[in-house]
């Protein structure tokens, strides 16, 4: 395929995006306008494109479908179900069509000629519908007048205007700058070329202008030839005269015989039009309004492979950066330290600046879900409504691409498993239409983003069940409420009674977090049996760059990201080796901590003050005590590879500015591998 | 040059550990560093030396000495780390091996090159390529995918050994 036609994909693809979401909303509200304008422009632009790139089958078939469109923007048909039907698979089809390799597909072929005759059928059906005639009135009504008047304008100056430094062509000029001009010049009086003075003016002018301005204003553009030229300035018609084509002509023939036209005429020609002309105007004034509409450009698209490059580039500043830091530091050359606090300040910027280019509303794919569940919902015969919250919340492009199947699993499972059967429904007291919500929020650094259904929810026997049946699990094991939800993660775990075609067949929870923490995200699920299920999922903003605290445990330098820290102490170090139970009062409140070097297996150090970091981890405080605490570092993850994979406590490294090496923590990973049951406990018992 | 050209090469580059030679196809070297400050990750397993900074990108460093069962390595002025192309999984990564110094770079031609012993010999087979005798010094010529592309610990020497070092993730969790 060549590039135009790649181009052309690219951008139907985009289209094809658009035109499902305002469906899917005009699905909600039939009634509104601007949304069948939009469908029908989309469709539109649709036809031009895939015309102009030879896609002859596109062309024919989207052409087909705005007929339909046009017929409803005339209020000559209704938005109705099954309008929308055809449509959304006219939809479909549309995207199988932009391959050209499925032309010769006879399911293809078949599918295009019965939903041609579909759209057929439903324009043929308005045919006989009364038709709606739009009244004149209602165009007068629309002819939104924008204030613009036209005058006539006849300027003669003197023959001797040159002598006092006028070119009589910068006022014609100025005329201009006050609105649109139709400008004739008379040369009737220029003499033979042999009688020219070349310091004499022959011309006189006439101009038709149509601006917003009053007559004073223009008045005050000859202000300073007032008495040097005879001058005539009249207003002729509210309205802009010189958008209507016939009137324009008619001017212009006259000037053209070599008469001054004048000022008589010209009403009397105006009279003649006004009566007809209006509507013409209002018209052509309309289009260009909509097309000065869509010229103007608030976005650029730019291939993702410049945006990597982009972003590999900040990444490699950061580090220079640091670096530079560090030998302004190093060496007090005088002014040098100045420099190196902008070149941070302004590296900063960038890089949130090209965070944010790569950043996307999960809007985005939200569409997609959507039609996922207006789709399936009908297919299994129950009533759903899908409601999205946040929609504007933006997350890195390379998360929210492989969030989309994780997603599409978890909304899948909600329609098929939680959301119960109309009259089932009804029968347990609830409304028949099920709910499914998809909300997503900030949370610190990360995104949140939760589904949750109204369904008949998990029952936790059935999964202790089928754990033990499995052998997951012991019979005589005890666990919590979380630990037998959290089983549903485990591969090959499914509660499904039967194995139905949309989910249910095993492959599924373990897929979804898998996937999930491949984009170091977390999954979690809540359930209450009868009320619903909450899936909730915790996703970093990017996974790139993070800002850090910069500590040093031994020889060793550490990353924790800032986002998890809480607060900072000193405490004594007889304090931290002399507890028993791992607990130090800071703020009159009992913290758990960690003491790193002895977790890392590294020597314990005589040094009288220990840094105690106080993290958040799971609404808890954890203290990881440090030996010190060096400063705020931008960290540029890396990843450590593949001979570390098993490290997951270490979720990246990152290159300080003297060249080492720094280890980015994973602070939950960390205390979670740390923390023996018993200290939590206890502090539970405390809080209590 | 691509793979094809460099298998043509004769060249190997030398290397010691303790007293043993050893030798890998220069296809596969990519730098040899000086040692530098190695950045050592928690918890990981004793030939996991740590992480240094190649040019920008973080290179995972092994200590070769344990890999194959000797004690570690001892830093001194000839300690050097080998930046090494390893085909894992299907993929091409590098790793840096820490080695107690390196020789030089030896033609050696097909046809000197024998086949490792494969009865009494003190190592695995499957990670020699073969052994080549230069000046009367037998040395071994390493298969340096095999070596350093397994993630577990794999005694050169044959003999299987349980290690101590992975975490048990299941029982704190």
């Amino acid at each position: 395929m060549d590039n135009f036609k790649k181009k052309f994909v690219e951008e139907a693809v985009d289209l094809i995006d658009g035109l499902e979401k305002s469906l899917l909303a005009l699905e909600e509200s039939p009634d509104d306008m601007t949304l069948v304008q939009q469908v029908f422009r989309v469709m539109h632009t649709l036809k031009g494109n895939s015309g102009m790139f030879g896609f002859d089958l596109i062309d024919a078939f989207t052409h087909e479908m705005e007929t339909i469109y046009d017929l409803i923007r005339n209020s000559k048909l209704k938005v109705t179900r099954e309008v929308l039907d055809v449509t959304l698979a006219s939809v479909d089809h549309l995207k199988v069509l932009l391959n050209e390799d499925n032309y010769n597909d006879p399911l293809v072929q078949e599918n295009h000629a019965e939903l041609l005759r579909k759209v057929a059928s439903i324009i043929n059906a308005d045919m006989d519908v009364e038709q709606v005639v739009n009244s004149p009135e209602e165009v007068k009504v629309q002819e939104a007048d924008n204030g613009e008047s036209t005058y006539y304008i006849f300027f003669d100056p003197i023959k001797e205007i040159f002598n006092n430094g006028t070119n009589p062509l910068f006022l014609l000029d100025e005329l201009h700058s006050l609105g649109e001009t139709f400008v004739y010049a008379h040369l009737n009086k220029v003499p033979p070329i042999a009688e020219i003075d070349p310091e004499l003016c022959y011309t006189y002018w006439e101009v038709l202008l149509a601006t917003k301005a009053d007559i004073n204003s223009i008045s005050d553009v000859f202000i300073f030839v007032e008495d040097d030229c005879s001058l005539d300035i009249q207003k002729i018609s509210e309205t802009n005269l010189l958008t209507h084509k016939s009137f324009i002509n008619k001017v212009k023939e006259l000037a053209k015989s070599q008469r001054d036209v004048g000022f008589n005429t010209i009403q009397n020609l105006v009279k003649e039009v006004s009566s007809r002309s209006i509507n013409e105007i209002s018209t052509q004034k309309k289009k260009e309004k909509s097309a000065t509409k869509d010229a103007s450009i608030s976005s650029i698209r730019v291939s993702a492979d410049k945006l990597d490059m982009l972003m590999n580039l900040v990444s490699e500043l950061v580090t220079t950066q640091a670096r530079l830091s560090l030998f302004a530091e190093e060496n007090s050359v005088p002014g040098l330290m100045p420099i190196a606090e902008n070149v941070q300040k302004l590296s900063r910027q960038l890089r949130d600046t090209a965070f944010s280019i790569v950043l996307i509303p999960i809007e985005n794919m939200l569409t997609r879900f959507q039609r996922l569940v207006r789709d399936l919902s009908s297919e299994l015969g129950k009533e759903v409504a899908f409601i999205t919250e946040g929609a504007d919340t933006e997350l890195d492009k390379t998360i929210i691409e492989s969030l989309a199947d994780p997603l599409m699993h978890i909304l899948r499972n909600s329609l098929d498993h939680g959301i119960e059967e109309a009259a089932e429904r009804k029968r347990k007291g609830k409304p028949t239409q099920g709910k499914i919500i998809l909300k997503a929020f900030y949370s610190g650094a990360n995104v949140m983003i939760q589904i949750s259904d109204d369904g008949a929810g998990i029952n936790p026997e059935i999964i202790t069940e089928k754990a033990i049946a499995k052998g997951i699990i012991s019979a005589d094991r005890k666990l919590s409420k979380r630990e037998v939800l959290d089983l549903i993660f485990l591969p090959g775990f499914s509660t499904a009674r039967t194995v139905t075609d949309v989910s249910g067949r095993g492959v599924g929870m373990d897929v979804v977090k898998r996937k999930i923490s491949d984009i170091r995200g977390e999954v979690e699920v809540d359930s209450d049996l009868g009320a619903g299920t909450t899936i909730t999922i915790k996703l970093p903003l990017t996974l790139s760059i993070i800002d850090g605290l910069l500590v040093k445990v031994d020889e060793t330098h550490f990353i924790i990201p800032l986002s998890v820290v809480d607060k900072i102490f000193a405490v004594e170090h007889k304090k931290i080796v002399s507890t028993f139970n791992n607990v130090v009062v800071l703020d009159g409140k009992q913290v758990p901590f960690f003491y790193i070097r002895r977790e890392f297996d590294h020597p314990e150090a005589e040094q009288v003050y220990e840094q105690v970091i106080v993290v958040n981890f799971e609404e808890k405080s954890v203290g990881l005590v440090v030996d010190t605490v060096i400063g705020e570092y931008q960290a540029v993850l890396k990843p450590l590879g593949k001979h570390y994979k098993n490290q997951d406590m270490i979720s990246g490294a990152t290159i300080l500015g003297d060249g080492t090496v720094a280890l980015v923590m994973d602070t939950n990973k960390i205390i979670k591998l740390f923390a023996n049951h018993e200290v939590f406990t206890r502090q539970q018992t405390t809080d209590n | 040059m691509n793979q094809e050209n460099l298998s043509k090469i004769n060249s190997y580059l030398s290397f010691k550990l303790g007293d043993e030679e050893f030798a890998a196809h220069v296809g596969k070297v990519l730098n040899i560093l000086e040692m530098t400050k190695i950045t050592e990750v928690p918890k990981a397993p004793e030939y996991m030396k740590g992480v240094i900074n190649l040019r920008g990108t973080v290179l995972p460093v092994i200590d070769t000495r344990i890999k194959f069962g000797m004690t570690a390595t001892v830093y001194t002025t000839n300690t050097c780390i080998i930046v090494l192309d390893i085909e894992m999984d299907g993929e091409t990564i590098q790793v840096g091996a820490l080695v107690d110094a390196v020789q030089a770079v030896l033609e050696i031609d097909k046809n000197q090159i024998m086949p490792p012993p494969s009865i009494g010999s003190k190592y695995k087979s499957e990670f020699i390529e073969g052994v080549a005798n230069i000046d009367e010094k037998f040395i071994m010529i390493l298969n340096m995918d095999a070596v350093f592309s397994s993630d577990e610990l794999t005694n050169l020497r044959d003999k299987t050994e349980e290690t101590e070092n992975t975490v048990d993730i299941e029982e704190v969790g």
